[in-house]
């Protein structure tokens, strides 16, 4: 192929598709400072979060006018459209990431400024969200390698961070018989489903990878008809 | 390698065709129960083009599929003008050109050894790169001209018809109007284009072949034809050149790309498909890097 056609857009293109990308990095930090958030009842960093919360937000819309600008300048086809037609993707899951971390961390300064009262259900929490920083990061890395295989297995991934949440719900039952601690159970619950919900975002950027690579869209799994 | 049509079987459309064609006119009756009408298809089989020695395309297999718009992109000398103008036996024009593979309309040979070049012209018509009306003609002749070539007399109030009927297809009936006696060059760019286009269908052909057929138009009045070319599909197969890739994304139904290895190579069909799926996931490497535009 020769070089030299067109190459400030192909490097704007590349360009774009760091940063968004770069975007996981900076959710994978702001849930790192949520589960310390949650483990050590820190009212504090949790509003660090939330505050910080406008530099992901920031790149949505940066990345987002770029991608617009280069499909209204440069008429971007075959794998260049559909690859910022993922990245368009990619940028809006980061975003709705970024406001699941938001949404625990308000949640946080409800609960009080008290250690938190189980121990069980603080280390399913911490569990879940460790293993959906790995979904984050195999994300990225498929994303970046265009590596199908490793985009479909995020599925089983979330499997594992699923599985958890299921039992955060099965432990707050437990202690919904304790009058003290059931505010903080339910409190804790909304979070686990906020962390599961960040699983799925991944799980939507796998099948984004799949699109820019096979040019077919099609979910991985299924939730409204499961096999 | 033969001359053109030479080891051909004979066909029958030089007859049952050709004389559909020559019987005179439509009435506007039939034509008004044209609109949508079904339009022929034409296919390629195995057809390699020369200059003298030259091979400018090889072994082309295709289908341009009827009532629809075929874009046939390429880089210049890739053979799509050559390919297009073999469709309706123009390439033949050109001293020492030759043909050999199969074309059919409808499944009849059109370069059948009894077919009649000048009648597959009037079938298959075509619009050229620049608008080349009839510059001392009036308008209303420059639309006529191909009737009076084709079907001998036509009675003045039936040519009248056709012309108006011609320039309201072509978009073009209410801007000369009330100017049909004047010169056809007196007309803008976009204007005489869609004269041409006016003129090609004024003999009612089955397939319209254009090449490049805004290059030399400015951008509303390309949009203009574009819209036409959309509208005409109703009525007519339709193949058309073009550089502009945007063009074929938007104007097409069904692209194909040309192309060739190297210089002094022939062109050849690479890939032919949905437009849609040309220009969102080609199926080979160099379509995809063409429509990229990352080859020249």
């Amino acid at each position: 192929m020769p070089g030299g056609i067109r190459v400030e857009y192909q490097e704007e293109l590349e360009r774009l598709e760091a940063s968004a990308l770069g975007g996981l990095d900076l959710v994978s930090g702001a849930l790192s400072r949520t589960l310390e958030a949650i483990e050590h009842q820190d009212v504090e960093l949790a509003q660090i979060v939330v505050a910080d919360d406008d530099r992901i937000d920031g790149r949505y819309l940066e990345v987002h006018q770029a991608l617009i600008t280069l499909l209204a300048t440069q008429s971007p086809v075959a794998t260049d459209l559909r690859l910022i037609s993922a990245l368009l993707h990619v940028l809006k899951n980061v975003e709705r990431m970024g406001d699941q971390c938001v949404n625990i961390c308000k949640m946080i300064p409800l609960t009080g400024n008290e250690p938190p009262s189980d121990r069980e259900m603080v280390k399913l929490i911490l569990a879940m969200g460790g293993q959906t920083k790995t979904l984050i990061s195999q994300a990225k890395r498929a994303f970046e390698g265009r590596d199908v295989e490793l985009a479909q297995d995020l599925v089983r991934q979330d499997d594992v961070v699923d599985n958890l949440n299921r039992e955060c719900f099965r432990l707050a039952l437990e202690i919904g018989d304790d009058a003290d601690k059931r505010e903080w159970a339910m409190t804790m619950l909304l979070g686990a489903r906020a962390i599961e919900r960040i699983g799925d975002n991944a799980v939507d950027i796998g099948e984004q990878v799949a699109f820019v690579v096979t040019g077919l869209f099609r979910e991985f799994e299924d939730a409204s008809h499961p096999a | 390698m033969g001359a053109a049509g030479a080891t051909r079987a004979e066909t029958e459309l030089g007859k049952a065709e050709m004389n559909a064609a020559t019987t005179g006119t439509q009435s506007p009756e039939s034509v008004a129960a044209a609109q949508g009408r079904p339009a022929k298809t034409l296919e390629t089989r195995s057809v390699n083009l020369y200059y003298g020695d030259f091979q400018a395309v090889e072994n082309v297999s295709m289908t341009v599929e009827p009532n629809k718009v075929t874009a046939l992109i390429g880089s210049s000398g890739c053979g799509k003008t050559t390919f297009l103008r073999s469709l309706n036996r123009m390439h033949e024009l050109t001293a020492g050109a030759s043909v050999d593979g199969e074309i059919t309309l409808d499944g009849q040979d059109i370069y059948g050894s009894r077919v009649d070049p000048v009648q597959v012209r009037r079938l298959v018509g075509m619009v050229f790169q620049s608008p080349n009306p009839f510059p001392t003609m009036s308008v209303y002749d420059n639309v006529a001209a191909g009737l009076n070539l084709n079907a001998g007399r036509v009675k003045k109030s039936e040519k009248d018809e056709i012309v108006e009927r011609s320039l309201r297809g072509a978009h073009l009936w209410n801007e000369v109007k009330d100017r049909l006696d004047k010169p056809g060059s007196s007309l803008s760019g976009g204007q005489q284009q869609r004269l041409c286009i006016a003129r090609a269908i004024a003999v009612e052909p089955e397939v319209l072949l254009m090449d490049e057929p805004c290059s030399a138009l400015d951008p509303v009045a390309t949009l203009a034809i574009e819209d036409l070319i959309g509208e005409l599909k109703s009525k007519f197969t339709i193949a058309i050149v073009t550089h502009n890739m945007q063009q074929a994304s938007r104007a097409s139904d069904i692209t194909a790309f040309f192309n060739l290895e190297e210089t002094g190579k022939p062109g050849r069909l690479v890939e032919i498909g949905a437009t849609e799926k040309i220009f969102t996931s080609p199926a080979q490497q160099a379509t995809e890097d063409y429509v990229s535009g990352r080859f020249g």
